[in-house]
């Protein structure tokens, strides 16, 4: 290669280095920096004002002596594992019942109307929970009130023993927004000769759906699934407008105990510590999910 | 045969309406009881608005109008912001994903999977760090603390979005425009984004969506109330030590939803059609 032609080939690259170059910029100062500094800050007795003090891991191991240690953590369990649940059930329900009208219109109409609540800001449909249908004169207690069932009524988001569940059921019955159409356009990209073939073979309603529809699904179910966990493992905002934790820690959880600390104690070498173990299970989570879901999959390839 | 096709379809129809009747009623409830006054809500919490029976529209709106005042700063930061962060990041996104979709260069493989290993970040591992550098930055309590760090996060799902759909463009058309000589940022301009409509509107609806739905970050980042959004603005609104007036603040519910009903109105074809045809297929 003549230095010449290496010139002009220099002259071709940098300009599309130089269209990428903000992209990479914007991620390294506001992404990959953040992320290794959680790691670094993690090490540190370190509040914002104060003086930062190298601890090494004593920040982790304070952690797992924490009285919310356990608690969070198991509240965290419930409600992923809850949702994992709801989310495997009632939008696939929903985008089923849908996929199999008749009517072309109808099925554009419905997929439309259950992706209404994805208007209401996350917060706004948080707070409609807690002040429509949770409160002391809300939506629950009147129709048991209405009913004669009025001595169940109670707040239902401050006794011990509801609090947990009624966080659980918030948003039910789950089919609202876009996890409808993301079963529903695993559903349409299903071959019509898959489709025909199992009725040749006399396949019908539950059994067609299970041995034929369900299966090619797994793509759906894998994602959908994936974003639960990790929703579920960070997401904290909800609590903290409903219930900041408690009452006492019954819906405290790892993220809200890192937010508290962070913001409200100041212990920001502390938070960080709680945000380095959450990334690890994270990060341990989605790799379990993807090699497990990953290998059903394959299973059922080898099997067809 | 074709009875039986009505019957299924009656009885689905059924079930479809009962469960879209749970999703929407508390929906419909907010709108109802917003259209009350706080004394009738006291009374009772079951009932059409008095002031509906009585047609007194003016009154009916008075929790709007009380909303509304509180709200509006609160809705014209959160337009500017989601306005500048959607252009933001559909621009460097879509550039990006195009030069790494349409050439080839040293470095090429390795720096896109460098972008790609970002969407393994969680945000709860980068919120406390990513205040302190902020703070470091001397950003906090201004625009640019909201919309700099969105456009940084929003990228990266829609570079993988634009180039999954970039890569399955034909090259003869690529091709075609080369020889009717058009140079590499007519084919960009005039070929790839009139082509991209439904990618490129499930990347505005999820990114404008992302920014209106955030209330943490804005929450942590101003300590002046002069830089909150909806979503900030409406936590801030009720965990207020004043006692909680139910009638506006869902009269401020329904207020906060109606600018993303409008968005909706506009970019659902375009949004359903995107993720139908598999945007969203892991």
């Amino acid at each position: 290669m003549t230095s010449q032609r290496r010139f002009s080939r220099l002259a071709q690259v940098l300009p599309l280095y130089g269209l990428i170059t903000p992209t990479f910029v914007l991620l390294g100062i506001f992404s990959l920096l953040p992320f290794l500094w959680a790691f670094w800050t993690s090490f540190f007795d370190y509040e914002v004002g104060g003086e930062s003090r190298f601890i090494g891991l004593a920040n982790y191991a304070e952690y797992l002596r924490d009285p919310t240690f356990l608690p969070s953590f198991g509240n965290m369990a419930f409600l992923t594992l809850f949702h994992v649940g709801t989310v495997l059930i009632f939008p696939l329900l929903v985008a089923r019942l849908i996929f199999g009208l008749s009517s072309e219109r109808a099925r554009y109409v419905y997929r439309l109307l259950f992706l209404v609540p994805i208007v209401v800001p996350g917060i706004a449909g948080t707070l409609i929970w807690r002040g429509l249908i949770y409160n002391d004169q809300g939506l629950v207690n009147e129709t048991l009130r209405a009913f004669g069932f009025g001595g169940y009524a109670r707040g239902w988001l401050s006794d011990p023993q509801a609090a947990l569940a009624a966080v659980a059921f918030i948003g039910f019955p789950f089919a609202g927004g876009i996890n409808v159409l993301i079963y529903y356009a695993g559903l349409t990209s299903i071959p019509e000769s898959v489709q025909d073939a199992a009725q040749l073979d006399g396949a019908t309603g539950l059994g067609k759906f299970f041995r034929v529809e369900a299966p090619l699904l797994m793509s759906q179910v894998k994602l959908l699934v994936i974003l639960t966990v990790i929703g579920g493992v960070q997401s904290f905002e909800g609590m903290l407008a409903l219930t900041r934790g408690g009452p006492g820690f019954r819906t405290i959880l790892p993220g809200l105990w890192m937010y508290f600390n962070a913001f409200s104690f100041q212990r920001m070498g502390y938070a960080c510590a709680i945000g380095v173990m959450l990334f690890i299970l994270i990060l341990g989570l989605t790799v379990i999910n993807m090699k497990y879901v990953r290998s059903a999959e394959e299973r059922m390839e080898a099997r067809s | 045969m074709r009875r039986r096709r009505r019957i299924a379809d009656l009885l689905t129809h059924a079930a479809l309406i009962f469960i879209l009747g749970l999703t929407l009623l508390p929906l419909v409830f907010v709108v109802n009881n917003s259209l009350r006054t706080n004394y009738e809500l006291d009374h009772a919490f079951f009932g059409i608005p008095d002031a509906l029976r009585a047609g007194n529209w003016n009154k009916m709106f008075q929790s709007y109008r009380d909303a509304w005042e509180v709200l509006r700063p609160y809705t014209l930061n959160t337009l500017f912001v989601a306005a500048v962060t959607a252009l933001g990041v559909t621009t460097l996104a879509s550039v990006t994903a195009y030069v790494f979709s349409r050439y080839r260069f040293p470095g090429h493989r390795a720096l896109f999977l460098v972008i790609l290993s970002f969407m393994m970040i969680p945000g709860v591992l980068t919120l406390v760090p990513s205040f302190l550098l902020v703070k470091q930055l001397g950003l906090l309590n201004s625009y640019w603390v909201l919309i700099l760090p969105y456009i940084a996060g929003g990228q990266v799902f829609a570079i993988f979005l634009f180039k999954s759909f970039f890569d399955g463009l034909p090259g003869e058309l690529f091709e075609s425009a080369r020889l009717d000589g058009a140079g590499h940022v007519r084919q960009y301009t005039n070929l790839v984004i009139p082509l991209s409509k439904q990618v490129l509107s499930v990347v505005l609806v999820t990114n404008i969506l992302g920014t209106w739905n955030n209330f943490l970050w804005p929450l942590v980042t101003n300590s002046d109330a002069k830089y909150h959004t909806i979503s900030s603005g409406l936590y801030l609104m009720t965990s207020s030590t004043v006692a909680v007036n139910y009638s506006n603040m869902f009269a401020a519910y329904v207020l906060s939803s109606i600018p993303m009903l409008i968005l909706f109105l506009y970019a659902t074809k375009p949004f359903m059609a995107g993720l139908t045809s598999g945007a969203f297929k892991a």
